[in-house]
């Protein structure tokens, strides 16, 4: 998809409306597309209808929550390389995330800059040289996913 | 200009220009739908008309064909239908993007939506429970809010009495009133000594929770926080998920919230009967004076 677009587009799942006008900004003026989703439900329609370069996943989202959606993701194959952003700085959804297939963890509150680096580094590595779709980054606590 | 350097009601208004929608008042993601059939249907005649031509060209008599000027005609006919097809395509891009756009000003005005209706739904609680002094009355209307709130049907709210935590309001086991545990001890008690929320997904693990017991007719999702006031533990509030519905971290968070101010509800509601307790002391004291 990203070859058809100027900017490599990454969706935004977050149910909180100032964190997601925080982000859309940041993110358009990084060169990156921003798309955006208040919900689970909205969030695997879009990744499934407009196939985003990244996704920007929070765990705390209505109806379905983050974890869900990445489990459904994960069921059906679908390898958009997501960044799970959680309040939570625990060993266990670090786990959790990594088997899921995340590529990186993000806690919250977190560094704009720092995640605006993540997002862009993770957009590079789909577009660029690495052959597997999900590759390596750190979050802002120094965290990494493999 | 690149794209990201307009703002976004420009990106709009230039979108919607390109588009042809020149009456774009009120964006709506119908008027673009509507739009965008509009131009394909218009694409796909104009199409039709040049493929027309092209094959009413090729059955014409190869020596008509010959004659000056008919293969500049040919070629002018192709390139018409390729310029028809590239000028769809471009405003083809517009209505994507505008669709786009569109689509994430649902989504804003969606979350917009949810967090008012949360808030209010946590103000009218709030309210609820501020009009009760009587400790009976608030641990019904706050077991009763959360339910609301969460669409859960029953629940328990705790409190703390010196080590042990004991259940004095219940709803939907009713049973479960008056019952004791340490703290420390199972769900409620790890919530207590940890103060942090727990959301419960399938069976509780007895190994994290020692002293466990197992209930029946088994829950398969529930949620308990601490009720926390300036530091100080009241008690914990526990909510049980109907069945086929689990609850999600976001539930959690909505119930952690809740729980904050219904500890500030408790809190006043035990000041106010330690309040009543001390003016009914010093009256039987005045009492016992006059008397003597």
């Amino acid at each position: 998809m990203t070859g058809a677009h100027h900017r490599p587009r990454v969706l935004i799942a977050e149910d909180d409306p100032d964190t997601l006008v925080i982000l859309r900004v940041n993110l358009n003026a990084a060169g990156i597309e921003p798309m955006l989703a208040g919900d689970g439900h909205t969030a695997l329609e879009r990744i499934e209808a407009e196939s985003p370069d990244a996704v920007l996943l929070d765990v705390l989202l209505p109806g379905i929550d983050g974890w869900q959606v990445l489990e459904q993701l994960h069921a059906k194959g679908n390898t958009v390389p997501v960044i799970v952003c959680s309040g939570k700085d625990n060993i266990h959804d670090l786990q959790r995330a990594r088997e899921l297939g995340a590529v990186a963890y993000l806690v919250k509150p977190f560094d704009i800059d720092r995640l605006i680096e993540v997002t862009s580094e993770v957009v590079g590595l789909r577009q660029g040289a690495p052959a597997a779709g999900r590759g390596t980054a750190a979050d802002a606590d120094g965290v990494e996913l493999a | 200009m690149r794209n990201h350097r307009l703002n976004e009601p420009d990106r709009l208004r230039r979108d919607a220009r390109i588009a042809g929608l020149r009456d774009f008042q009120t964006p709506s993601l119908e008027a673009v739908e509507q739009r965008r059939r509009q131009l394909w249907q218009r694409t796909a005649t104009a199409l039709a008309l040049v493929a027309a031509l092209v094959v009413a060209f090729a059955i014409v008599p190869s020596d008509r064909l010959a004659a000056p000027g008919t293969g500049r005609i040919l070629f002018a006919i192709v390139g018409v239908g390729g310029g028809l097809f590239l000028w769809a395509f471009h405003k083809e891009t517009a209505l994507e993007r505008l669709t786009r756009s569109l689509t994430d000003e649902r989504v804003l005005t969606a979350a917009l939506t949810n967090r008012l209706h949360e808030v209010s739904l946590l103000l009218d609680a709030g309210k609820q429970m501020n009009a009760h002094l009587q400790m009976d009355e608030l641990l019904d209307t706050i077991l009763r809010s959360a339910c609301e709130l969460l669409d859960a049907t029953g629940g328990s709210v705790m409190l703390v009495e010196e080590t042990d935590l004991v259940t004095v309001c219940a709803l939907g086991r009713d049973a479960a009133e008056g019952q004791r545990m340490r703290l420390g001890e199972g769900v409620a008690g790890y919530v207590a000594i940890r103060r942090e929320p727990v959301l419960i997904d399938g069976h509780a693990d007895p190994a994290l929770f020692p002293g466990l017991i197992l209930r029946e007719p088994y829950v398969e999702s529930a949620m308990s926080v601490p009720l926390v006031h300036r530091a100080e533990l009241e008690g914990v509030l526990n909510v049980n998920a109907p069945i086929g519905r689990s609850f999600t971290e976001y539930d959690l968070r909505a119930l952690a919230v809740f729980s904050e101010q219904a500890a500030l509800a408790i809190a006043n509601a035990r000041l106010y009967e330690a309040e009543r307790a001390h003016v009914a002391a010093l009256l039987d004291l005045r009492k016992r004076r006059e008397v003597g």
